[in-house]
């Protein structure tokens, strides 16, 4: 029994190949599951949804609370940042690139920058490099305080979201005073960075690492140690290596499914090679071990703040580089770990002031396409869960 | 040291490949309707590409170039290979390799005007179904507010 | 006192405890969640909700097309009439209450039994498939909630051996060593009360189990499709609500009106008995509010489970050993 009124999106016409390794979103359910000839109900969760983070819309094919078939249906935020950059300067597209990812601007401008340091060999000073860490975790520290934080309030708990957004402020002061900007920095230009650290922003660096420790505890006390937290999350959207890998999930969740890779680790940019850290790794895969993965790389981001304050070379923050930037023709591409995973930058250059082709490489993309496969089989309030595990801006999807 | 692996697994395969040093990385060019089958090699192979990174189009202003990008865990090494097509063209859809393939290729397909065959859900990913495609070859101009305004 | 002035009477306790309460929610919220909360209307923003009651009476009173007219406005009635009805049932002081029911327990518990159905009503009526996901939830919940909630309050019936309110307060008069006073939760009596206030929780559609509204799920569930006074009445008496329940607790776990240390027969506490009513009743709508501010929110299967698995076996077995006890007790008396 077939109705014309139900939107066709999100399942195949019938008799398409279903394969065993197509997305269980993707693969037809048959209609009327018994003899009642039951419906299911088909929902549109977004573009207008609390905690679909942003404008992201899902299709989900219901079967009472249960999930029978999920699409995601991106692009309502697309802004055309590839074709734009293709018309801007090499140092004016690192604004545009702070508007992808807008929760963590710096790893995507850095990304470009260094694409760009490949393509012209620019050799980039010491301490702009320990700057580019520094600043680097600190903005991982916020983004996934962000991250934690509405996973709070997508499980239903309001209160860690505010406190965090409090010991946030602390950061964004910092952020505020070096780069001049709380959210699109535009900080890491080709060939250093914009600025050197000001006289307040150490001791409110200092200060806040003081204190960092402490705010663990209270969100660990807030959520973690809640039972009904818990309840919510372990085993809830279970991804494991295989599906990971086969998705080409990278960042948080990729590391949440047991495989520990890191781009800091693994391809050193800036001055990761001259710093310690470890990388933390899940067993299970689930939306638990992304959420506790997450708590602690902010703690070892907070360590690296610190190593990189201790460490920190003299020196100029960025090198002599031409006001107009004309790289050589050539490719290059550039990685860098942001809070969602690997984000890459591919830019092909003609020679000319302008990049011929920069294609921006989204982890969040990567790790929303795992959806379709992993939601169904749960419930209603699971579906919010998952996707707040995943920790996707539409910014960076969409472009 | 990558470009051996990659020429040898994709010799085993049968699939005639040109196997290149770029600065950004070992590339090989092979032929559209190899591409599934090349990448199943390099998947399979001695270079155990399990992750594709990313899928993206390239307009290099006569024809359009389709890259993949792929890691090895093993090796610890980033290869690429690519294919060139006309434009408008059909390039096999390779999901059943990487499903990872699903959202890049709609991508293209979208903004670069091409066509994956064996794609189970080709349907538009960025855009909605006024806008006018593809966004993202060179023969579409970029325009302002009121220029759109005033056509 | 004539009926009617009764009537009104609690007409006027129930709008103004729905003005106060959310008022006290919005503060209570916001200082748990180091906020400020309104602060830009009056003293303190002690106007804001009394401004915003307003904006809600002259704000367009929207009917979507698809939605079933009748039902639409039906439903905001169905919610607000019987919530309204349990405040006759209250015994405010010993000397003060809207009515004298000999079963006013009983009543409560029937009249608010319709609150689920006004709840269903509004989402099926609303035609939005949000909307009917937090009706049928609505349903799902109180049918499986309602059930250990009576099951909770029996035990006390047993020893106050009524159902009238005003017997069952003055059955906690006295004092067990002296000090402390005879309050069922002082009593073995506290199991029933946590058991009480897991299943007053999930029938007042409170956090963790605000299964119906579930603001990151289903947006506003039932009352997605609402707007104006329509919305303020289904909003208003989930305050009420809150309130009878609350109003239910003190009477059934903390003696009512009872005073420590004053003679429930002096006269002084034809006024104290009903202040310190409102103030233990407050004291747990505040107890309420502490839990929605920093509980997550439940799985609704994981709640449904709870309820079958966990309150109903573990209340019926609390009611065997209450029944049990007291036999045992007025066997050897």
């Amino acid at each position: 029994m077939t109705d014309p009124q139900l939107p066709q999106a999100c399942i195949l016409p019938e008799g398409e190949s279903p394969t065993p390794v197509l997305p269980r979103g993707l693969r037809r359910v048959p209609r009327g599951v018994d003899e009642l000839a039951t419906e299911h109900l088909i929902v549109n969760m977004g573009p207008q949804h609390p905690s679909t983070h942003g404008v992201l819309h899902i299709l989900l094919e219901l079967d009472g609370e249960e999930i029978i078939a999920a699409e995601a249906s991106l692009g309502y935020l697309h802004r055309g940042i590839e074709k734009l950059a293709e018309h801007r300067r090499y140092n004016a597209v690192g604004t545009l690139l702070d508007r992808a990812d807008y929760v963590s601007g710096i790893h995507t401008e850095l990304a470009f920058a260094q694409a760009t340091e490949q393509l012209m060999g620019i050799e980039v000073p010491p301490k702009a490099l320990w700057l580019r860490s520094m600043f680097s975790e600190i903005v991982r520290i916020t983004s996934h305080l962000v991250a934690i934080g509405t996973y709070g309030l997508d499980i239903g708990a309001m209160a860690p979201f505010l406190y965090i957004m409090r010991d946030r402020e602390a950061l964004l002061k910092v952020l505020e005073s070096v780069t001049g900007a709380r959210m699109m920095f535009n900080y890491v230009r080709p060939g250093g960075v914009l600025a050197d650290l000001t006289p307040e922003a150490e001791p409110l660096l200092r200060q806040f690492l003081k204190t960092f420790p402490g705010y663990l505890d209270e969100y660990h006390t807030l959520l973690t140690g809640n039972e009904i937290f818990q309840a919510r999350v372990k085993g809830i959207g279970v991804i494991d290596r295989a599906t990971a890998i086969a998705f080409g999930m990278s960042g948080p969740p990729l590391r949440a499914s047991g495989l520990g890779w890191d781009v800091r680790k693994e391809r050193p940019y800036a001055a990761y090679d001259q710093l310690r850290f470890d990388v933390p790794v899940g067993a299970d895969g689930d939306c638990w071990d992304r959420y506790f993965v997450r708590m602690e790389e902010m703690r070892i981001s907070a360590e690296l703040i610190e190593q990189c304050l201790d460490g920190m070379p003299e020196g100029e923050v960025s090198a002599k580089v031409p006001k107009v930037l004309k790289p050589p023709a050539g490719e290059a591409y550039s990685a860098v770990e942001s809070p969602r995973g690997e984000v890459g930058i591919h830019v092909v250059s003609d020679g000319t002031d302008t990049p011929y082709r920069m294609h921006l490489k989204g982890p969040s993309l990567m790790n929303l396409a795992v959806v379709d496969e992993v939601m169904p089989g749960h419930k209603i309030a699971d579906s919010v869960a998952i996707i707040g595990s995943l920790d996707i801006v539409l910014g960076e999807i969409d472009r | 040291m990558s470009s051996a692996v990659l020429s040898t697994a994709l010799t085993a395969a049968g699939i005639s490949a040109e196997v290149s040093d770029e600065a950004f990385g070992v590339l090989a060019r092979v032929a559209a309707c190899d591409i599934a089958g090349a990448l199943m090699a390099l998947r399979d192979g001695d270079g155990a590409f399990a992750l594709l990174v990313d899928l993206f189009a390239t307009d290099t202003g006569d024809e359009l170039e389709v890259t993949y990008h792929l890691r090895s865990f093993a090796r610890d090494e980033d290869a690429y290979v690519r294919l060139v097509v006309q434009y408008d063209a059909e390039v096999p859809s390779v999901w059943r390799v990487y499903p990872a393939a699903l959202y890049p290729e709609r991508e293209a397909a979208e903004l670069f005007g091409l066509t994956f065959p064996g794609h189970p859900n080709p349907k538009r990913l960025l855009t909605t179904d006024e806008v006018e495609l593809p966004l993202l070859r060179k023969s579409t101009p970029i325009r302002t507010n009121e220029e759109v305004h005033d056509r | 006192m004539s009926i009617l002035v009764r009537v009104l009477l609690a007409l006027v306790l129930m709008l103004v405890n729905g003005v106060v309460l959310i008022y006290m929610l919005r503060k209570v919220l916001a200082h748990l969640h180091l906020r400020v909360g309104p602060n830009r209307v009056g003293p303190w923003g002690v106007f804001q909700t009394s401004i915003d009651v307003l904006k809600l009476l002259t704000k367009e009173d929207f009917i979507p097309a698809a939605a079933d007219h009748w039902l639409f406005r039906l439903a905001p009635y169905m919610v607000f009439v019987p919530s309204f009805m349990a405040y006759a049932a209250l015994v405010l002081g010993p000397r003060t209450a809207f009515s004298r029911l000999d079963t006013g327990l009983l009543y409560v518990f029937a009249v608010l039994a319709i609150v689920p159905m006004g709840v269903m009503m509004a989402g099926w009526a609303s035609n939005s498939k949000w909307s009917l996901i937090g009706g049928m939830r609505a349903a799902a919940q109180q049918i499986s909630y309602e059930v250990p909630l009576l099951l909770s309050v029996l035990p006390i019936v047993m020893t106050a051996g009524s159902m009238s309110l005003t017997r069952i307060v003055q059955s906690q008069t006295g004092y067990a060593l002296g000090f402390i006073p005879r309050w069922n939760f002082f009593s073995p009596q506290l199991v029933g009360f946590a058991l009480f206030l897991v299943a007053a929780l999930a029938e007042l559609n409170q956090t963790p189990f605000d299964m119906s509204e579930a603001e990151s799920e289903l947006i506003s569930g039932f009352a997605n499709e609402y707007s104006g006074m329509r919305f303020g009445l289904l909003f208003l008496s989930e305050f009420s609500n809150s309130f009878v329940i609350s109003a239910l607790g003190a009477t059934l776990f903390f003696g009512g009106w009872l005073v420590p240390g004053v003679d429930p027969a002096s006269p002084v506490m034809v006024w104290l008995g009903p202040v310190a009513f409102i103030i233990k009743t407050y004291l747990g709508i505040f107890v309420l509010m502490w839990i929605r501010g920093t509980m997550p929110r439940i799985r609704i299967d994981q709640m449904l489970e709870l309820g079958w698995k966990a309150l109903i076996p573990l209340s019926l077995v609390w009611l065997m050993i209450t029944g049990f006890i007291l036999q045992l007790v007025r066997g050897v008396g």
